[in-house]
């Protein structure tokens, strides 16, 4: 609980309206996407400027209370729950676009601006910003930065740290820093923004950020390319970037996907398939983008691909592209509990993951659904269960284990976009260089020497509450 | 846990509620969520509340009540939703077990419970309101409170469309005929909503005519009433609402189409079976009833289809700039958005222009509105916006509560555009109210 002193007076900082104290507001800011996982805070604050993050941060720290920053709450590894109580601090009143300057290619935000709205605005002016976690719609920038996150795009375009050129940024101690500024070169100092870039909120607050951003490209075109197995198609994907094709993204899902997504909303999906992989090529040339489409036939079909085509027009690569963002709904929709996870292998060990994934699930007899982001190998793997029965979802955890140790054995990593927040601290020990893991807490002492900022979270040894 | 305490009606959604996965990607649809950009605003957020609730982890209380009262049933969610999640029967369910387990509040229960029922003592009521709006309307007083509810809103400075001097029902008689009757001439029934009835007669009036004119027959029974939205879908009381349930459906007995003009009162007719049947005979009834409804342009434009020549514009509307708002309960809670383009796009007459955010909610929502006025209206600024680029010399559109509610936007906003029924566009003369 928190003292009734401190409360009136962050109501006085931030403004009544801004507060939220009651039972059932609380409870709403309990949880985030994640599945399962859910702490109720004391206290939630909506903060309008940097200047009252600074005195409620102050606040905090002279009284050791707990401050979890909160974007939408769409992430995915449980970054945004208030394990340990305290205050939620959420950003999503902060939502100006401050400036888009097209003459430089850079747009200065604040955190609470969400990521379908800052593409809107900047497709009036012919802008994009391509980091696009398939939560676009909802998620906010600032979010994106505390996870570091990043989609389909990451393939040609990279994730969001490749994007961030400046940055104002509240500390635990209530100091409001300003770091990097608003050009792409800048080599003044450390790299001080990637610390908060990623940091999964531990850090300090974002309150502004400046991002570059890019002409958006005038042309597409979408493949399809179907093949009898999922191991096949991480093949073709190994191919195609070794000859030289990048495009914008490549995806894949497996049957159970393709027959789930196509009974949910009907689109004429080819269900009898094992895999597909939908591709985009995009570019400033209408003849390259054609180009890079064709070539990418040729080589699927060089590589067993059953059947591969371009999508005839907007519509079809429209109606395709919807059956990949219906995935996260399929899987999710489809079973009490989803252990799902975000493992990222080396592109060119896509397939032979594969397969040690397929021997997993041959092992324990259980199906595991596989979607993802194959350009990047960026993987999905997906187990269906359910957390009441025990057994079941401690054999579903175990699975995932194997799967977490095989990506490792591939020179992988234990996440590539959603982050490890509460769910995927126990790997952590054995997905980093110990002298890794000691730098981060030294780096967390100096910048939050209470732990007040996002407590319980990354590190091990702290209790997590499974449902 | 309250032990009197059943959740009975939301149970019956529980599959719903259980589809939900927290993805949170409602909070870009929700009209609510987008003005006060809090959690519990949102479709997840109050599948959460109502999940927890049921599971025991949270207790009644009159916040609880106010959370789940803060949605206007728009169904955007629901039509974007990744899980197609079924919020709003959720949420209509959920007020019912509050309205059930612990009442509705002082004065509304009496409104919903021995007013509204009453279609010729609400009328009474509704006129005496008028005149006290006369008297109230300069200083704004407490006292009107106990005023039947869409009056109440006096006190908050709202605009309030003036009450008719005479109602739909008292100007327009029970059997409508048209000039020329053959044997096989068409016979609907016409379902008179309050605020049709009460506050825009002429609109009744005209569609009658424009029925009568194109050859079809026009039932209008005096025994309907209301058509319950106030009482079960926002207010919850599910046994009022059968009350009024069962009147309609003895009263719309004999035809087979009812015509109506109220997208909200439409839609309310066809949700009987969904929310209020309790016994298989009311089961079959209820879904019979339903099928008999009908938008008025839906009725135009798919049975009668009537050539483009049948829609001859009033002189006045004659060379207007035009653009279509979409009544939340039209577009998604019945799936009719084509019909009043086809009508609209067909006239010469006029100039259509498509509204960049037509389907968006006006944040009228019947009594939401009342209750949250502040949010109402920032949701309806949206709305604005979406008018203005149109540059559109008149709004029309298919529900007398987002007529309502607009016209009020518009003032607000001092702007000169015209909001009106899309079927006003076709009276061809003053039509008598006296």
């Amino acid at each position: 609980m928190i003292d009734k002193k401190i409360a009136n007076a962050i109501s006085d900082i931030a403004g009544a309206d801004n507060v939220l104290e009651k039972k059932e507001d609380l409870f709403a800011y309990s949880y985030d996407a994640t599945t399962d996982l859910r702490h109720v805070p004391d206290l939630v604050v909506l903060p309008r400027t940097s200047t009252q993050i600074s005195e409620i941060l102050k606040l905090a720290d002279t009284h050791q209370i707990p401050v979890t920053p909160r974007g939408a709450g769409t992430n995915l590894s449980g970054g945004s729950i208030p394990i340990k109580g305290g205050i939620v601090l959420c950003l999503t009143r902060m939502n100006q676009i401050i400036d888009i300057n097209k003459n430089n290619l850079v747009a200065t935000v604040e955190p609470g601006v969400v990521l379908q709205d800052f593409n809107t605005e900047l497709a009036k002016q012919n802008l994009f910003y391509p980091p696009d976690p398939q939560s676009f719609l909802a998620c906010t920038i600032g979010g994106t930065i505390a996870e570091n996150a990043g989609g389909p795009n990451a393939l040609k375009y990279g994730v969001t740290k490749q994007y961030i050129v400046g940055m104002e940024v509240v500390l635990a101690t209530g100091e409001i820093v300003k770091l990097g500024g608003v050009t792409v070169k800048n080599r003044t100092g450390y790299e001080l923004m990637m610390l908060f870039t990623g940091s999964e909120g531990t850090l300090g607050i974002i309150t502004k950020v400046a991002l570059r951003l890019l002409p958006k490209p005038l042309y597409k075109r979408t493949v399809l390319a179907v093949f009898d197995t999922i191991v096949n198609a991480g093949e073709a994907v190994s191919k195609i970037l070794e000859n030289g094709v990048i495009p914008a993204k490549i995806e894949f899902l497996d049957n159970w996907f393709l027959r789930r997504i196509e009974s949910l909303t009907p689109m004429g999906l080819p269900i009898e398939a094992n895999a597909i992989v939908l591709f985009e090529t995009d570019g400033n040339s209408e003849v390259a983008v054609n180009e890079e489409a064709v070539k990418i036939i040729q080589i699927c079909q060089d590589t067993n691909a059953i059947e591969s085509k371009i999508a005839k027009d907007d519509k079809e690569a429209g109606s395709l592209w919807d059956a990949r963002k219906a995935g996260f709904a399929a899987i999710f929709s489809s079973s009490p509990t989803i252990v799902g996870e975000d493992v990222t292998v080396p592109r060119d060990t896509i397939a032979p993951f594969l397969q040690k994934v397929d021997m997993i699930s041959q092992k324990y007899n259980t199906p595991i659904r596989i979607l993802g982001h194959a350009g990047d190998g960026n993987i999905h793997p997906a187990i269906p269960t359910d957390i009441r029965n025990k057994e079941h979802y401690a054999m579903a955890i175990k699975m995932m284990d194997e799967m977490f140790e095989a990506a490792l054995s591939f020179n992988g990593v234990l996440s590539g976009e959603h982050g490890i927040g509460l769910e995927k601290q126990r790997y952590l020990k054995k997905a980093m260089d110990p002298v890794a893991i000691e730098i981060m807490r030294k780096i967390k002492d100096i910048l939050d020497p209470n732990n007040i900022l996002n407590p319980g979270k990354i590190w091990e040894n702290q209790e997590t509450s499974h449902e | 846990m309250n032990k009197k305490s059943n959740y009975s009606e939301v149970k019956k959604f529980e599959d719903e509620l259980n589809a939900c996965m927290k993805c949170g990607f409602c909070s870009f649809w929700c009209p609510v969520y987008q003005a006060e950009k809090t959690e519990s605003s949102v479709a997840r957020g109050k599948n959460d509340l109502i999940k927890s609730l049921i599971a025991g982890d949270l207790e009644y209380s009159s916040e609880y009540a106010k959370k789940i009262g803060k949605c206007t049933l728009c169904m955007r969610c629901t039509e974007n939703c990744p899980a197609r999640v079924k919020t709003s029967d959720i949420i209509i369910a959920a007020r019912a077990d509050s309205a059930r387990n612990h009442g509705i509040a002082f004065p509304n229960n009496l409104i919903y419970k021995y007013l509204i029922p009453h279609r010729k003592l609400f009328g009474n009521v509704v006129r005496m309101a008028s005149w006290a709006q006369r008297i109230f309307m300069p200083k704004g007083d407490g006292s009107t409170r106990h005023l039947p509810l869409f009056l109440s809103a006096i006190v908050k400075g709202r605009y309030i469309p003036t009450i008719a001097p005479r109602f739909a029902r008292q100007i327009i008689p029970e059997v409508n005929l048209p000039a020329q009757t053959g044997a096989n001439a068409p016979v609907v029934g016409y379902f008179t909503g309050c605020m049709t009835d009460f506050v825009f007669p002429e609109t009744g009036k005209t569609i009658i005519d424009f029925l009568n004119k194109n050859g079809v027959k026009v039932i209008v029974p005096q025994e309907q009433g209301c058509c319950g939205a106030p009482v079960f879908l926002g207010a919850g009381d599910f046994e009022t609402g059968r009350k009024l349930a069962d009147a309609n459906v003895k009263a719309f007995a004999d035809v087979d189409i009812i015509i109506a003009d109220c997208a909200t009162c439409s839609s309310t007719l066809k949700e009987y079976a969904k929310f209020l049947a309790d016994t298989p005979e009311r089961q079959e009834q209820y879904t019979a009833f339903a099928g008999k409804i009908m938008d008025i342009t839906q009725y135009l434009v798919d049975v009668l289809k009537l050539p483009p020549n049948a829609y001859e514009v009033s002189d006045e509307f004659k060379g207007k700039s035009i653009t279509w708002h979409d009544p939340c309960h039209l577009c998604r809670h019945q799936g009719v958005a084509s019909q009043p383009r086809d009508i609209l796009k067909s006239i010469p007459d006029i100039q259509y222009t498509e509204m960049p955010n037509a389907n968006q909610c006006c944040g009228m929502a019947g009594a939401f509105n009342l209750y949250y006025y502040e949010l109402s209206k920032t949701i309806a600024d949206r709305k604005m916006e979406g008018i203005d680029s149109t540059e559109a010399d008149i709004v029309v559109t298919g529900c007398p509560g987002c007529i309502y509610q607009l016209r009020d936007t518009v003032q607000r906003h001092n702007k000169s555009v015209e909001v009106i029924h899309i079927m006003d566009l076709f009276k061809n003369k003053p039509v008598s109210c006296e």
